[in-house]
């Protein structure tokens, strides 16, 4: 019987989740379609206007004009809910991939209602209607009772609620001195236990605030106007909706060129990671699994090599990379190719090896040897069978490696700065953060609002892969044990 | 569609057939060695593209580095030098102004810099996740969460953050860290950026500006300690805990008896590969402070060794690679031997 009510449940929420996955689609093109509509203030000459940037607008939009204030609640808004939805999504999916019926409680009954009313804030009736109903289907696999006895239960509650309940009179007890004391000792036990427990919370919640302070000040600098961030001396620490500057995120995108900067910045981080990835494989193969003379001594070489500070590599790189070497950047004279050269000196890493060979050597060897008794040839034997058993940590060092490369900033900004005007073209954003200008148009006062939605375009992608992918970046890091 | 398939075997087995063949005729001829390809062959298949690319851009500079210092005013664009010498890049460096020794009581040098970073930060940041890392293991509910928010800080791109911390601590009521001061009373401090009354740039003290570093340190470097500490505490065995709390030994006992001692070798190693990677700072006085090294108006310097290195790269006189080269060298002389002590006591292991 509870058999078929959890079944029922399964169904309701695959159908919910559907709708859930509607709704974030919705969110997205509901804010990208307001986000398109912002216009950057356009002053004499057609260039665009940054001392504009606060002024109250009127955009044009296909069912008439809207007011740029209600531009900004909608995303704002658009915002949060997107915030909301898609963890509860992403935790739903998990909980309906491996949910069993051992797993059905009374507290999972509660946590399915308080969605249902999560679904309704997000203005998705649909999802509240089904999560409503799931949460009786699960009462009834919880209880015996569904909708109806639950509805037929509540006078019976309330009076219950209302009714005094009969004091136990109680004997007073002939207690010893003994008994007396071990209460006592009992009592004091209770209070040390749970004081100890409320200071530890308090300073784990302290040092979470401290953590998380900058992330919150980035978030709200970059939506103030340029009066708020730098001249105000008294700056708000919350903003309303309707307050929020939606339009720096625009400017920086599209007037201070970080679009162009992201992009160069994916490629360099999926070509060299790319790159990465083949050469570790058949190094790590190699290393793992084929006998050759000097194995070891070659592979203790490259784990010495491991602690030699990057500094000392750069010096001679850059002189590789320009004019006496390969030539990819040519300081003036002749073509450059930027892109060569911030991608293949990190086409291969050490100690994704080192990572990748402990893997390797965890495939039993008796497996390798049946497989080249069957003819199996070693290319073969690594793409079939060590590839997919490897898999999790190969992706895991792609994740670390895409990471890395988003983040670099010492070898781009030295082969960028040399090229001028041109150079600034292959910018990658960490460069482009340091060293674009967010000063005011003719002045030397920044414009903080700008330089933090910058900085905020650089984190929130980040945040956003190391929230879907903490196991993969935690279990990486903590085995690997070295800087991505 | 089975006519396809037969066709498709049947080419498939004559190219079989012919390769079998022709594998007989190398092997009967003594030239097996083409089609059985000896272990040392494969494997160089194998590591050839990584080799390449290590060769290049890895182990030729670590010779090349050695090389360039013993040049003497080696000019990059013609690849000339005019002569040589042991040691007098390493002199050079040394005698420079501000890099060992401050040039006058207002500054300070580079090296006095790293090192301030090194021994401050360093220690506060493993005591303080050494205290997370206990009061995340005392707990149940929320332990993923909490684990979760102290990570964040290490997958952030430190030159944002960076920027992040220079607004939080701007200087004046407006820096939010100012206001915060100001909730228990105290006056705003001049963190990175200062004015005197006549509205002139005059530059904060030294101890604000790097205290902003070493605080933007410990944000950054707690993360990666306490999920070490973490982990290398809950692989205690739990029989130490259980006994001790039979013996009714109390808390601050089994943290200083049981738990210090059993993950020693863990904070050792978590000291060395931390006072390195404070060597190599960087990213976070160029993030704060931007490309000069210190507040504006500033009599002194927040360089640290690395920030010097890259001063020498991107400044393109003659000579210069040579100096760069000098003091990464001493960079890495510093590295070397925190390294060798490492692997001194961890043969031995660190226990009580």
């Amino acid at each position: 019987m509870k058999n078929i009510y959890f079944k029922r449940y399964r169904r309701q929420e695959l159908i919910s989740l559907i709708f859930d996955f509607l709704a974030i689609i919705a969110y997205i093109t509901i804010f990208l379609m307001f986000f398109r509509m912002i216009k950057l203030p356009l002053g004499e000459g057609g260039n665009v206007d940054l001392g504009a940037l606060a002024y109250p607008q009127v955009y044009q939009w296909t069912f008439g004009e809207i007011k740029s204030e209600t531009v900004n609640t909608v995303l704002t808004l658009m915002a949060l809910f997107l915030v909301v939805a898609i963890p509860m999504f992403v935790i739903g999916v998990k909980k309906l991939k491996n949910g069993l019926i051992y797993d059905v409680d009374l507290p999972m009954t509660w946590a399915k209602f308080f969605q249902a009313l999560i679904s309704l804030l997000l203005v998705n009736p649909i999802s509240f209607v089904i999560k409503l109903i799931s949460t009786f289907t699960l009462l009834r696999v919880v209880k015996d009772y569904g909708f109806i006895g639950f509805i037929k239960n509540i006078p019976s509650r309330i009076k219950q609620l209302f009714e005094k309940k009969p004091k136990e009179e109680k004997e007073p007890e002939e207690e010893d001195e003994d008994t007396i004391r071990l209460k006592k000792n009992i009592s004091r036990q209770n209070f040390r236990k749970l004081s100890r427990m409320f200071f530890t919370y308090m300073f784990l919640v302290l040092i979470a605030l401290f953590i998380m302070i900058p992330f919150y000040w980035m978030v709200i600098a970059s939506l103030m106007t340029y009066y708020e961030s730098s001249v105000n001396p008294n700056p708000s620490l919350f903003l309303l909706f309707s307050d929020t500057q939606w339009i720096n995120y625009k400017t920086v995108l599209q007037e201070l060129n970080f679009g162009l900067y992201i992009k160069n910045t994916v490629i360099v981080a999926l070509v060299s990671t790319a790159g990465t990835i083949i050469t570790t494989i058949l190094a790590a193969y190699a290393f793992a699994k084929i006998q050759f003379k000097g194995r070891e001594t070659l592979f203790s070489i490259l784990i010495m090599t491991m602690m030699v500070p990057g500094e000392i590599f750069i010096i001679t790189n850059f002189i590789t990379v320009s004019g006496n070497g390969f030539g990819w950047i040519a300081m003036g004279t002749g073509n450059n190719h930027y892109f060569l050269a911030m991608t293949i000196p990190f086409m291969t890493s050490i100690s994704y090896i080192f990572f990748l060979r402990q893997s390797f050597k965890q495939v039993p060897d008796s497996l390798y040897r049946a497989a080249r008794v069957d003819g199996c040839s070693d290319f073969k034997y690594l793409t079939r069978v060590m590839i997919p058993i490897a898999s999790p940590i190969i992706f895991t060092i792609t994740i670390l490696n895409i990471l890395g490369a988003w983040n670099a900033f010492i070898w781009p900004r030295l082969i960028t700065s040399t090229g001028g005007t041109e150079g600034q073209q292959y910018w990658l954003i960490s460069v482009a953060l340091r060293d674009a200008s967010f000063n005011v148009p003719g002045g030397d006062r920044i414009m903080y609002n700008l330089q933090i939605a910058a900085s905020a375009l650089v984190t929130v992608p980040l945040i956003i892969i190391f929230l879907v992918f903490r196991k993969y970046i935690m279990n990486g890091i903590g085995r690997s044990g070295t800087k991505g | 569609m089975s006519k396809i398939k037969d066709a498709f075997w049947a080419v498939r087995n004559w190219f079989k057939k012919i390769n079998s063949k022709i594998t007989d005729f190398l092997v009967n001829h003594k030239m097996g060695f083409l089609v059985h390809w000896p272990d040392w062959f494969k494997a160089l298949i194998f590591l050839a593209p990584a080799l390449i690319l290590l060769s290049i851009f890895i182990f030729y500079p670590i010779v090349n580095a050695f090389k360039l210092v013993i040049y003497e005013g080696y000019n990059q664009t013609d690849n000339t030098i005019t002569g040589y010498t042991v040691f007098g890049n390493f002199i050079t460096v040394l005698n420079e102004d501000n890099f060992l020794l401050p040039s006058s009581h207002t500054q300070s040098s580079v090296m006095i810099n790293t090192l301030i970073i090194v021994l401050i930060s360093v220690p506060i940041s493993i005591l303080l996740s050494l205290l997370i890392a206990v009061a995340l293991n005392s707990i149940k509910p929320l332990r993923n969460f909490f684990q979760t928010i102290y990570f964040l800080p290490y997958v952030t791109n430190s030159i944002a953050i960076g920027l992040v911390f220079a607004y939080m601590f701007k200087s004046g009521d407006s820096g939010l860290i100012n206001r915060m001061l100001g909730w228990f009373g105290i006056d705003p401090i001049a963190w990175v950026s200062n004015w005197n009354n006549n509205g002139v740039i005059i530059g904060p003290t030294f101890w604000a500006a790097m205290s902003v570093l070493i605080i933007y340190g410990v944000w950054q470097a707690m993360a990666f300690k306490i999920m070490v500490f973490l982990t290398s505490i809950q692989g205690i065995d739990k029989q130490y805990y259980q006994a001790a709390e039979i013996d009714g030994t109390p808390k601050r006992r089994i943290f200083s008896k049981i738990t210090i001692p059993l993950i020693s070798p863990m904070i050792f190693y978590i000291i060395i590969t931390s006072m390195i990677g404070a060597f190599k700072t960087y990213e976070s006085v160029i993030a704060i402070f931007g490309d000069s090294g210190a507040p504006a108006g500033a009599t002194y310097t927040l360089k640290t060794i690395v920030f010097y290195i890259y001063d020498y790269l991107n400044n393109s006189t003659p000579g210069n690679l040579s100096l760069a080269a000098a003091s990464s060298i001493i960079l890495f002389a510093f590295i070397l031997v925190l390294t060798l002590i490492q692997m001194q006591i961890s043969k031995k292991r660190v226990h009580y």
